[in-house]
């Protein structure tokens, strides 16, 4: 097939799953954390509450769009498309399965990384554009926050670099598939790794109990203050798909992506996304947030100086098993 | 493409670059503008490594990309000391050494 | 194909920078200083170059660019969105940058024997390996800077006077003289 119609055809239909899980995602989350606080979540609109993300989208479209006076007009509408564009611009080199990924960069680890640390520009526009204290509050600490936590997550994932010898992120799964999943690499060296490059995760999507940008019970709704309507469920939009795309980066990077028994290798990805989303949400409904103080504390004080002994580590143990290449 | 297409490209944004240090005030302004400069010289090293077919372009445009932020990083710290010392970042008020 | 990538990313690059240059407010030209960089990603990629693409990204529009706002943001008394950059003698710049832009343009049409076509690709590998061998002095020479700049930066921008008293702990009932009754 001509590879540029391909390329089209995929990303459409990637485009369209990812944003139908995102929906769900939604559903998913309320359900979960229903249960968790003892109550049934949503359960008015289809049968248990199938429904409820496309009730939402249609409020959404119906709420009135409005855009401060003071406002920086062109900057505050392309905040919200942006975000979304680079949440979905990472799913481009995540591998499904063999084979199943829109592009298989010599680089995806790395893309990976720039990507994600550009996430936090289309928040920050739309924090400053809205002329409202609160929100450039939260966008100056969801950018103070990304600039810090992408530092043990690049790290973290130069080990899997380290350990995998390549970047390519299919290249990355492969080894694992022939070798031994890089979560269950000896001395717990795969195991911390995982942890770091988790909890950087999490914070650089401002996940709870990292999500100081946001924190309704200091700065309103953070970024996303002034914003209304379809805006705010962009932002929101993103936000899961995020959350949903790290998942996978973090099930293809440490779980063995699509490497698994029986199954073809699609559901294995789906699943351990599915798994480390859960765990997500586990952490979220668990956890309480932490301080802005708090969360600088922890980067530079514990993650950093970690990711750094890690790596010293892991290069050791990579010149222990492989020797000098 | 050839490489004067590039070389002419790289002189365009380089010149951009110059005239903002012509006329900028703001200290940040400036920095901004060396920015282009410094990714101006940038991209000509990594087009001549690129048609002299080895890495070493992209090596050393490697190392000026460093160089560059680490430039930004205590330029910046120096725009808060003006900032501080002066209650304003215009470069022109800093000027007690002039004759 | 290429040509067409070429006049777009080289369109989109000098417009920004112009931009860059020209705009009234710090923060629209931070902002396009930051299409500007990731314009040169693009560029990039365009010359083969895809790891000089993504750590262009990671160093300077998640790095230099968050510094840079962050240097905005601590200078500027943000009170609406126009956050003015001034400018002066934009006149006599425009004839000398004009000039000095003649002057290399014809030194490139003139230089004779310019390669037109590029030969083959450098694979990240062989990047990696020079860096470690060929350049071994100049990387560690540049972590010996990384390290002069960051103890630099950190002196020059904290407070002058690190304050020898101990900052005295704000007493849990602080709260209460902001009128905040504690139920």
């Amino acid at each position: 097939m001509n590879p540029w119609l391909h390329a089209v055809l995929y990303s459409l239909v990637l485009v369209t799953v990812l944003m139908t899980c995102t929906a769900y995602a939604t559903w998913l989350e309320r359900k979960v954390a229903g249960r968790m606080q003892s109550r049934l979540g949503p359960t008015r609109v289809g049968f248990a509450g199938l429904l409820q993300p496309i009730a939402d989208a249609l409020k959404l479209l119906q709420k009135e769009d409005i855009v401060p006076l003071a406002a920086d007009r062109a900057l505050f509408n392309l905040a919200p498309p942006l975000t979304v564009f680079f949440a979905l611009a990472t799913a481009a080199v995540i591998p499904f399965s063999p084979g199943l990924l829109a592009s298989d960069l010599d680089i995806g680890a790395l893309y990976v990384l720039a990507l994600s640390g550009l996430m936090v520009f289309p928040v920050w526009i739309g924090s400053w554009a809205s002329n409202n204290k609160y929100a450039l509050l939260g966008g100056m600490r969801a950018v103070a926050q990304g600039i810090s936590y992408e530092i043990p997550l690049l790290l973290s994932v130069t080990i899997v670099i380290l350990m995998a010898d390549t970047m390519s992120l299919s290249g990355i799964v492969q080894v694992q598939a022939d070798e031994g999943w890089f979560i269950a690499r000896p001395f717990g060296l795969g195991l911390a790794t995982f942890a770091l490059f988790f909890v950087a995760a999490l914070a650089e999507g401002n996940r709870i109990p990292f999500d100081t940008p946001e924190a309704e019970s200091e700065l309103v709704a953070g970024p996303t203050t002034e914003y209304t309507g379809m805006k705010f469920g962009l932002f929101y939009m993103a936000e899961y798909l995020h959350s949903i795309i790290v998942a996978g980066l973090g099930a293809a990077l440490f779980l063995g992506g699509w490497d698994g028994p029986i199954a073809p290798g699609l559901h294995w990805m789906v699943l351990k996304t599915l798994g480390l989303w859960m765990v997500m949400l586990w952490a979220r409904w668990t956890f309480l947030r932490f301080r802005t103080d708090q969360m600088m504390t922890l980067c530079w004080r514990y993650l950093v100086p970690a990711s750094l002994g890690l790596l010293m580590a892991a290069a050791v143990w990579v010149h222990a098993v492989h020797g000098v290449s | 493409m050839t490489l004067s297409a590039w070389l002419v490209l790289g002189a365009g944004l380089f010149c951009i670059g110059v005239y903002g240090i012509l006329t900028r005030r703001n200290a940040i302004g400036l920095l901004a503008s060396v920015e282009v400069m410094a990714n101006a010289v940038n991209l000509l090293l990594v087009a001549f490594g690129r048609y002299h077919g080895t890495g070493d372009g992209q090596v050393f445009a490697l190392f000026t990309t460093a160089l560059t932020v680490t430039e930004a990083a205590v330029g910046l710290a120096l725009v808060i000391l003006l900032y501080r010392s002066r209650k304003g970042i215009l470069v022109d008020s800093a000027a007690e050494l002039r004759g | 194909m290429e040509q067409l990538a070429f006049g777009l990313v080289a369109a989109v690059l000098l417009y920004s920078a112009l931009r860059v240059v020209s705009e009234d407010n710090l923060v629209h030209t931070v902002l396009w200083l930051g299409v500007t960089l990731a314009t040169t990603a693009a560029a990039y990629v365009l010359l083969h170059a895809p790891f000089l693409a993504a750590i262009q990204i990671i160093l300077y529009t998640g790095g230099a660019l968050t510094l840079m706002l962050f240097g905005v943001m601590l200078t500027q008394r943000v009170e609406s969105v126009e956050v003015p950059n001034a400018a002066a003698g934009q006149g006599r710049a425009a004839i000398v940058v004009a000039l000095l832009f003649g002057v290399i343009a014809a030194a490139v049409v003139k230089t004779p024997g310019l390669p037109s076509s590029p030969p083959v690709d450098v694979p990240v590998r062989a990047l990696g390996r020079s860096f470690l061998t060929t350049h071994l002095l100049a990387f560690e020479v540049l972590s010996v800077l990384l390290l002069t700049a960051m103890v630099g930066a950190i002196v020059l921008a904290r407070k002058a006077d690190p304050a020898p008293a101990p900052t005295p702990k704000p007493a849990p009932k602080a709260h209460d003289a902001h009128g905040e009754a504690h139920p």
